[in-house]
């Protein structure tokens, strides 16, 4: 427990150096002021602003998740389906899971092969307590544990831009144009 | 002359030092604990593991230490990501509480994420809403005084009592059997898992209508209206009623 707890202030006060650099540069308004410690497929430790630097959709699940999760992924596939090529080479997306006890680095990356996304481009992570409900918390994305281990929780994909600013939150798993002008004009060539 | 300056130093380190010291983390032990919130059809029942929680929620003195000591948690450095306009606002100075913010009132208008960063700072947590429910239903004399008219009358009516403009000081009241203060009657309070007491696609707008039906123990309003009003918040908002306190794990006592 010791040993384990003397793990996590390690990472947590590397991260805070980090972030602490990079906030500098940040934006009031950026998602990427949280310190935030994702564990990715790869099993690496990374930032919550992994794609600093991108456009980038964000949104959370859990891979136990019968329907929505999966619903989730294919939809945001889809929107960026809709982009140029050129443009979707720029876009990165970013999907967080509040359930890190199941959702192992070898999980995600079988949900990744699962929906062949592309690990250049697409990552999957995970999040502990309590940062997993602080990136929620930005996100505007709520999530409740049921007794039965299963989550209940609301639907919501975001578009940062490189800086972390939120251009965009869809609520549609579909069809939303709104945000696919957001999307297009957020990855075309020359976008800021 | 430097006698005097001498004292006066030594009162305000000593204050400083007591801050911390004052607001002790205290036991609250694990119960099988009928909650207020609408669980699955068979769960009546939630089993709450042992826990500290602090002894009365976190005062501006206390605040003060902590940002003191964390910049990027003072009024103007706080990114708008982390808390709103309103962040401290009766607070003279980021380094300055000021008249309207006396040292042994409850630190407020502090948003979600500064309460988190708070209690990590002090290698602790903000409590589930389980542990602040179970801690709640204590009175001065039993762990769960919920099913008692008198005092379920006595925390209503501290409720409806106005505040007026100053927030009265921590600790005026009685303690309970755990030895914690201020639980009903001074602040809402923070808790880590705020936003997700209500089912996901429970709108906390029409909350008093269908949401509440879903509510178990309807006669316990001060913990519904708890309820009602942290599902209305945002982790970024800052109330000039809300505050919070820290919790730590039973078994990380130091």
């Amino acid at each position: 427990m010791r040993a384990r707890r003397g793990v996590l202030l390690g990472a947590l006060a590397a991260s805070c150096v980090l972030a602490l650099c990079a906030a500098a540069a940040l934006p009031t308004d950026s998602l990427y002021q949280l310190r935030a410690t994702l564990t990715t497929q790869k099993g690496t430790v990374a930032g919550f602003d992994i794609y600093q630097g991108h456009p980038t959709v964000i949104s959370m699940f859990y891979g136990n998740c019968p329907s929505y999760c999966p619903m989730l992924i294919t939809a945001v596939q889809v929107y960026e389906a809709h982009l140029d090529e050129a443009s979707r080479a720029r876009l990165r997306v970013l999907l967080v899971s509040f359930d890190a006890a199941h959702d192992t680095p070898q999980r995600l990356t079988e949900l990744s092969g699962m929906h062949r996304a592309d690990p250049e481009r697409w990552t999957f992570a995970s999040a502990r307590e309590p940062d997993a409900r602080r990136i929620a918390q930005l996100l505007g994305f709520h999530y409740r544990k049921l007794p039965d281990g299963s989550f209940d929780h609301t639907q919501a994909i975001t578009l940062v831009d490189g800086q972390g600013r939120v251009l965009a939150s869809t609520t549609k798993l579909i069809g939303d144009a709104a945000f696919q002008t957001k999307l297009q004009a957020s990855t075309a060539a020359g976008a800021p | 002359m430097p006698a005097q300056l001498y004292l006066a130093g030594v009162v305000l380190l000593s204050a400083g030092a007591a801050a911390a010291a004052d607001n002790p983390f205290l036991p609250v032990a694990a119960a099988e604990f009928r909650s207020a919130l609408p669980l699955g059809a068979q769960d009546k029942v939630v089993a709450v593991p042992g826990f500290m929680l602090q002894r009365h929620p976190v005062t501006n003195a206390e605040f003060l230490a902590f940002v003191t000591t964390h910049p990027q948690w003072q009024r103007g450095s706080v990114p708008a990501t982390l808390a709103d306009a309103d962040y401290l606002s009766h607070w003279s100075g980021p380094l300055d509480p000021g008249p309207r913010a006396a040292a042994a009132q409850p630190v407020t208008r502090v948003s979600w994420f500064a309460a988190e960063a708070y209690c990590e700072a002090q290698q602790a947590r903000l409590p589930s809403w389980y542990e602040w429910e179970l801690a709640a239903a204590a009175s001065a004399t039993r762990r769960d005084a919920r099913a008692d008219a008198a005092w379920r009358q006595q925390v209503l009516d501290w409720y409806a009592r106005p505040n007026g403009d100053t927030l009265p000081a921590v600790e005026q009241g009685i303690a309970d059997v755990y030895g914690l203060y201020d639980l009903h009657g001074l602040v809402w309070e923070w808790v880590h898992d705020f936003d997700s007491l209500l089912p996901a696609d429970a709108n906390p707008e029409r909350f008093c209508g269908s949401g509440a039906q879903n509510l178990q123990q309807k006669e316990n309003y001060p913990v519904l209206m708890r309820i009602a009003l942290l599902g209305s918040l945002r982790a970024a908002d800052t109330g000039h009623g809300v505050g919070f306190r820290c919790a730590r794990d039973a078994e990380a006592r130091p």
